[in-house]
């Protein structure tokens, strides 16, 4: 978690830096020893997870890489490269498999998709996920005064029981004897337990977009906290609405936070597999479950390998599209 | 001498959470700081279903070793294989007559030397025989557990017609919507032809293009119907008890634990067929421990103690004849699982597939169940 700096403190170290570095960009020549030896020294501290990075995530992508390339026949594995896995997601079919009314000329559709369904899911959920917590971390910012760490170690709570637990707990209050259902029964609003909470992709949308909230709302705290109040009394002093100044100062200024809170909650959702597993029945289904499904079941690991490379970029494309498309460039010009 | 203080203490119940959480956490860290250097033998691993895991059916086991082995759940035989092949060190598998196939010719099955089991001589010898406990000649499987698999519902909440002439038909009925489970298996698809009027005989080795229209028609159909697809039987036992579903694909432990529990249930025997299937335990050739653990597990699961706890507790029958002798009479009448020759001749017993086949229904089954809308 990002270490809790009151306002001031957060606002004197931004400036002091601001100030220091102008001093340091004449640096010496490349050949200075002293230079040298302050730049290994960085790569002394960066090590243990340089090695950790390439142990536990470089290692394995090559070796899943590797492995979309072999082919899988029955129990035999051959480890010839061939395409002949991404060739299998991308042949077509005369045959069009409609799906939501979008048209699949695919001979294997299903990868496609549920790659198209897992996106729009997760989609949602980061909407979601951003609705619910940029208004909390607003209010953290700009309302709350006293014992702000209380508040932050508040936000932690749910992470503090196992993940599998919290998605068990949202089968209990989505279930058909549960907390929502015998409650609204209570009531005498209903008198059949509701069954559409349960089982489908609303359910795994709604357990995500708990489950993530706070990753999201402590990146966006962090950037609305940064915002120099002065900025937003001029802005009110020249005239502006709240709602103006809202809109011309604080949302575009904390848009790098936001930003990398929607990111941090997108990209892993796309590819989770415990959610719709367990609250999303089989129309809740995801990417992550054929290649599980792959995985495990239908003992294919190279087609699975290569149904999660395919992810893994068409994931990539996207944020860097989006990066693209609202010019984060020049937000990042702008702040430095 | 502070250790066993420390005992005393605790079971007089004087010790504080805080000196028990602080104990606990000494003891994590220090296992995860020591090596594993006084560990000789290699405990034994066992790729169970969900439920088996419970001492009460391997307690002779429990008894000479000290200790439960480890154990790995899975919720069909194809993922358990799957985890097999991909590298997991198991000893013993727990396979049923229609998939211990599969084990063999994935080449991690090892024959059983039947002289090693104590208790062989008294398992019925129809499932001694019998394929699947045979294959290629050799003895692969120790026939442990048999049963069915078959239609249970709610008499409360179906239809008084539908006890008199029960049919898997409301799987694929839209009528049953959200009311129904089926279990997460390709059998969705064999059921659906059948239903359809194809035998069972013509529908487990369904392939290729027959295989996809029968997905087409009948699985997508069942997906739809079915408010989830039960994968351990637990999920399933509550949702019948609750009256979330009214009706379930299910084996006898649903109806022994619901009956346990008060709540109305049939064990139909649909006019398709109902399924008998007999499962047992397979020494795979993949494992570490000791081989002698391995056959003291298996042994201690054909035992009629075994049984008597098969039979009182989940309504199952047993291979060891001797357990009929000790169980509770009133529980096998109950049950109707007196004879395992009986029970086959008069429902459809579970065949296996070939790899082909069994193959294209993974992929298909996987297919239906993810193009759902």
């Amino acid at each position: 978690m990002v270490g809790y700096q009151g306002a001031e403190g957060l606002t004197s170290a931004v400036t002091t830096a601001s100030i220091e570095r102008p001093a340091e960009r004449p640096a010496g020549p490349r050949s200075d020893p002293a230079v040298i030896r302050k730049r290994l020294a960085g790569f002394g501290l960066l090590a243990p997870a340089l090695v950790l990075m390439f142990m536990m995530l470089a290692l394995p992508v090559v070796a899943l890489v590797l492995m979309s390339f072999w082919t899988q026949s029955g129990f035999e594995l051959d480890r010839s490269i061939s395409l002949e896995n991404y060739r299998q997601l991308v042949a077509p079919s005369d045959e069009t498999t409609w799906w939501y009314g979008i048209p699949f000329p695919l001979a294997y559709p299903v990868p496609a998709i549920l790659m198209l369904k897992s996106l729009a899911m997760s989609l949602v959920a980061t909407i979601a996920v951003i609705a619910v917590s940029y208004p909390m971390a607003y209010f953290m910012a700009f309302r709350v005064t006293r014992h702000k760490a209380l508040w932050i170690i508040l936000i932690t709570i749910p992470f503090w029981t196992s993940y599998l637990l919290r998605v068990f707990s949202w089968k209990i209050v989505l279930g058909f004897n549960g907390a929502i259902n015998s409650g609204l029964k209570a009531m005498g609003l209903i008198e059949e337990p509701l069954e559409f909470l349960l089982y489908n992709p609303t359910a795994v949308v709604i357990t995500l977009a708990h489950a993530w909230v706070a990753f999201a709302i402590l990146p966006i705290y962090v950037s609305l906290e940064k915002i120099d109040r002065n900025l937003l009394e001029a802005a009110s002093d020249l005239g502006d609405s709240r709602l103006k100044r809202f809109f011309r100062i604080t949302l575009p200024l904390s848009a790098p936070g936001t930003i990398a809170a929607s990111l941090l909650v997108f990209i892993p959702t796309v590819g989770d597999y415990v959610t719709p597993a367990l609250v999303g029945g089989p129309g809740g289904t995801m990417i992550g479950s054929l290649v599980q499904d792959l995985f495990l079941k239908q003992n294919n690991a190279p087609l699975g390998a290569a149904v999660s490379i395919v992810m893994m970029l068409i994931i990539a494309v996207l944020v860097l599209l989006f990066l693209w498309a609202i010019g984060y460039g020049k937000l990042r010009a702008r702040r430095s | 001498m502070q250790r066993i203080k420390f005992i005393d203490r605790m079971s007089q119940g004087k010790v504080s959470r805080r000196e028990m959480m602080k104990a606990a956490t000494a003891f994590g860290v220090g296992t995860l700081v020591l090596p594993k250097v006084a560990n000789a033998a290699e405990v034994l691993t066992c790729l169970e279903w969900g439920g088996y895991d419970s001492a009460d059916y391997f307690q002779a086991y429990v008894d000479k070793y000290g200790a439960q082995p480890n154990f790995s759940i899975f919720a069909g035989e194809e993922d358990a294989l799957a985890k097999v092949l991909a590298g997991f060190a198991a000893d013993v598998m727990h396979p049923c007559n229609y998939s211990v196939a599969r084990f063999v010719n994935a080449g991690v099955a090892s024959e059983l030397d039947t002289s090693r089991l104590s208790h062989w001589n008294d398992v019925f010898p129809a499932l001694q025989s019998a394929e699947g406990v045979i294959w290629e000649g050799k003895t692969v499987m120790a026939p442990a557990d048999w049963g069915n698999s078959s239609l249970a519902f709610r008499p409360d909440l179906m239809p008084a017609e539908f006890a008199e002439d029960p049919t898997w038909a409301i799987f694929y009925d839209e009528a049953y919507k959200g009311k129904v489970a089926m279990n997460d298996n390709e059998m969705a698809i064999i059921i659906g032809a059948m239903v359809g009027g194809m035998p069972y005989d013509e529908a487990y080795k369904l392939e290729g293009a027959a295989l996809e229209a029968a997905a087409k028609e009948w699985g997508a159909k069942a997906v739809n119907v079915s408010r989830f697809l039960w994968n351990d039987s637990s999920e399933v036992q509550q949702a019948m008890a609750s009256g979330e579903i009214v009706a379930c694909y299910a084996w006898n432990d649903l109806v022994a634990n619901l009956r346990a529990e008060g709540v109305p249930v049939t064990f139909a025997k649909p006019k398709e067929g109902m399924f008998t299937w007999f499962c047992g335990l397979t020494l795979l050739n993949t494992g570490k421990a000791d081989e002698q653990a391995a056959y003291d597990f298996i042994d201690a699961w054909l035992s009629p103690e075994t049984g008597k706890a098969l039979i009182e507790g989940s309504g199952y029958g047993h291979a060891n004849m001797k357990a009929f002798e000790i169980s509770d009479p009133e529980a096998i009448a109950n049950m109707g699982i007196t004879d395992p020759v009986e029970m086959m001749k008069d429902t459809i017993v579970f065949k296996t597939p070939t790899d082909e086949v069994q193959e294209g229904f993974n992929k298909v089954w996987s297919d239906t169940k993810a193009l759902k809308g």
